[in-house]
């Protein structure tokens, strides 16, 4: 095989999701009705905001080698306390800050600051105490989602600031500032696991613990950093998607955990720790999007999505097993 | 011997009622080659680990320069100038070869003052640092995974070699070389060790004792069986201590 099949070869192996994303939308754009539309790629996009931003933290996670199944529950419980705090209806308290653009850092603070303690106790449970992250982390997602009913009562808030609300609705070349806030963290993530020693690090504890911390790597500080990086993006999650639902409910973002789960894997992120890059996970979590707006527009019922994007799962993995058996022939 | 760098004085190790280490006293020079020898079980390897900050002994004391010292950490370690390489290799087979070098070190550039890498600038010390040792890797960009268990070898060998320090110990580092690059490996010892950096090498095979320390250490049962230097005894005398033949602390034989 000479150098530039063999490369180019690896380039399409690097980004086989991208391909596969491509592929998927010529697909659909041919053959179904109305979806070759920029209102649709927009809204493919818009769609995959709160998704996406979740699936980043739980990608760090992932790579370093461990496991985060609390995100889902850490992001409805930063909606519900972003919620109760500036909803001025249900068992929101309706509080104003002067000036009224106050609220936004303020309520992002909140956000960020309920997913990092959260975060920052799952990571030293795991690293410190050297428990399971799949335990701990699935005690998490059960107690966080118990605390989120508690504080509302099984209520809801509505009717957030519009000084938070304008995120939501204000738009910037045709995407709400929302999705630019998802990509704006894609991009910034994506440059931190690439070209910081932090990213290395992460990768490099992913792939052998041993040899990083034998190298003077300190392998627990960058985990517990990584556990609460994947809360507090989880708490930023939750609040973009306040802002999408004007409030919160008791069983916000339920069932989102197994979508970042299928978006990381379909984005090419191993389970196994320390292969897998962000670029891959956003296109993961685009063509698991547009396969939902395909669904909507042919009008299928809903419960299609699931069983589509278990088998999509499904397919994943076995092409990721396909490709590691290519590239063993290929080096 | 010329000064010694690294002292240690009645080390001992017990896991639970196990007692791996009963005592161990020896010394390390600077610019001297000391091969450890002793059995499988014998406490070569845990040895290592209390030095380079695996392990922590549980009581005894190390002199490193001159000064007290214990490693809580490999970091520590490091940072003193003791470099490890183990008999399971310490790579990460999921990122390239420039990677593996630096792992933990790496270069880095300041950008808007976040530390960025530089990853020209470490595929040219790695290039250079592979040339050479005379090792020979297709891409620098390769991940390890892809490599032969020699390949994989003379990274971590090239990268003690590069890195220096003051002390450097080996796990039994050429259990998966040719012959060649055993020769190789060798020669790369004594190289580190005329800069006068202290080597400490395990290993199993006799001959390879013979050819590059300068003394020869036997552990047998967690205790030092004997401390001779090469040119004065042979490797018959030193097979009598490693199994037991020759009482323990028994000076140059045969």
């Amino acid at each position: 095989m000479n150098p530039r099949t063999r490369k180019a070869l690896e380039f399409v192996l690097d980004n086989l999701v991208w391909f596969m994303l491509l592929f998927v939308l010529v697909v659909f754009s041919i053959f179904i009705p109305n979806y070759f539309q920029l209102g649709i790629f927009a809204n493919i996009i818009e769609a995959s905001s709160v998704l996406g931003v979740m699936s980043i933290g739980l990608a760090l996670v992932i790579i370093a080698g461990h496991m985060d199944l609390s995100v889902e529950s850490v992001a409805a419980l930063s909606a519900m306390a972003v919620g109760i705090l500036f909803c001025s209806s249900g068992i929101g308290m309706g509080v104003q800050l002067h000036p009224e653009w106050l609220m936004v850092p303020v309520s992002l603070l909140v956000a960020l600051a309920v997913g990092g303690i959260i975060g920052a106790f799952n990571g030293y449970l795991v690293v410190k105490v050297k428990m399971s992250a799949f335990i701990i982390t699935l005690a998490s997602y059960i107690w966080v989602r118990g605390l989120v009913l508690v504080v509302s009562g099984g209520r809801s808030a509505q009717d957030l600031a519009p000084a938070i609300r304008w995120f939501g609705i204000q738009r910037l070349i045709g995407l709400p500032l929302t999705a630019w806030i998802a990509v704006g963290c894609f991009v910034v993530f994506s440059l931190i696991m690439a070209k910081t020693p932090f990213g290395r690090h992460l990768v490099m504890i992913g792939g052998n613990e041993t040899a990083t911390f034998r190298a003077g790597i300190r392998v627990n500080r960058n985990l517990i950093i990584a556990f609460v990086l994947a809360g507090a993006i989880a708490g930023l999650a939750g609040w973009l998607l306040a802002i999408r639902t004007s409030g919160a409910t008791a069983n916000l973002g339920v069932g989102l955990l197994f979508n970042a789960f299928a978006a990381v894997v379909i984005g090419g992120v191993s389970l196994k720790g320390g292969v897998g890059t962000l670029p891959g996970v956003y296109a993961g979590v685009l063509l698991l999007s547009a396969i939902n707006t395909a669904i909507n527009l042919m009008g299928l019922p809903a419960n299609f999505t699931q069983v589509i994007h278990g088998l999509l799962v499904l397919a994943a993995v076995l092409l990721d097993a396909f490709k590691q058996t290519i590239r063993q022939r290929l080096a | 011997m010329s000064e010694p760098l690294l002292v240690l004085d009645n080390v001992t190790k017990n896991y639970g009622a196990i007692e791996a280490l009963k005592g161990i006293s020896f010394s390390i020079g600077k610019g001297e080659v000391v091969a450890l020898l002793g059995d499988n079980g014998a406490g070569k390897s845990t040895l290592v680990k209390i030095i380079s900050g695996g392990l922590e002994p549980t009581s005894g004391r190390m002199l490193f320069e001159g000064k007290e010292f214990l490693a809580r950490s490999p970091a520590e370690a490091k940072a003193a100038g003791i470099e490890t390489v183990y008999q399971d290799l310490s790579l990460c087979t999921n990122v390239d070869v420039v990677a593996n070098f630096f792992m933990g070190r790496e270069i880095t550039r300041k950008v808007l003052g976040v530390p960025v890498l530089d990853e020209r600038a470490m595929e040219t010390v790695v290039g250079k640092a592979l040339a050479s040792a005379g090792t020979r890797i297709p891409s620098l960009r390769t991940n390890v995974e892809h490599l032969s268990g020699g390949q994989r070898q003379a990274i971590e060998l090239n990268r003690f070699v590069h890195w220096g320090g003051k002390l450097v110990l080996l796990d039994e580092p050429f259990a998966a070389l040719g012959v060649e690059q055993t020769r190789r490996g060798l020669d790369m010892i004594r190289q580190v060790a005329n800069q006068g950096i202290g080597v400490v090498i395990i290993t199993h095979i006799m001959q390879q004792a013979f050819q590059v320390a300068d003394r020869i250490v036997v552990i047998r049962q967690g205790v030092v069986a004997g401390d001779v230097a090469r040119n004065k005894t042979s490797p018959d005398a030193v097979i009598n201590m490693i199994t037991g033949e020759t009482l323990a602390g028994a000076g140059p034989a045969g």
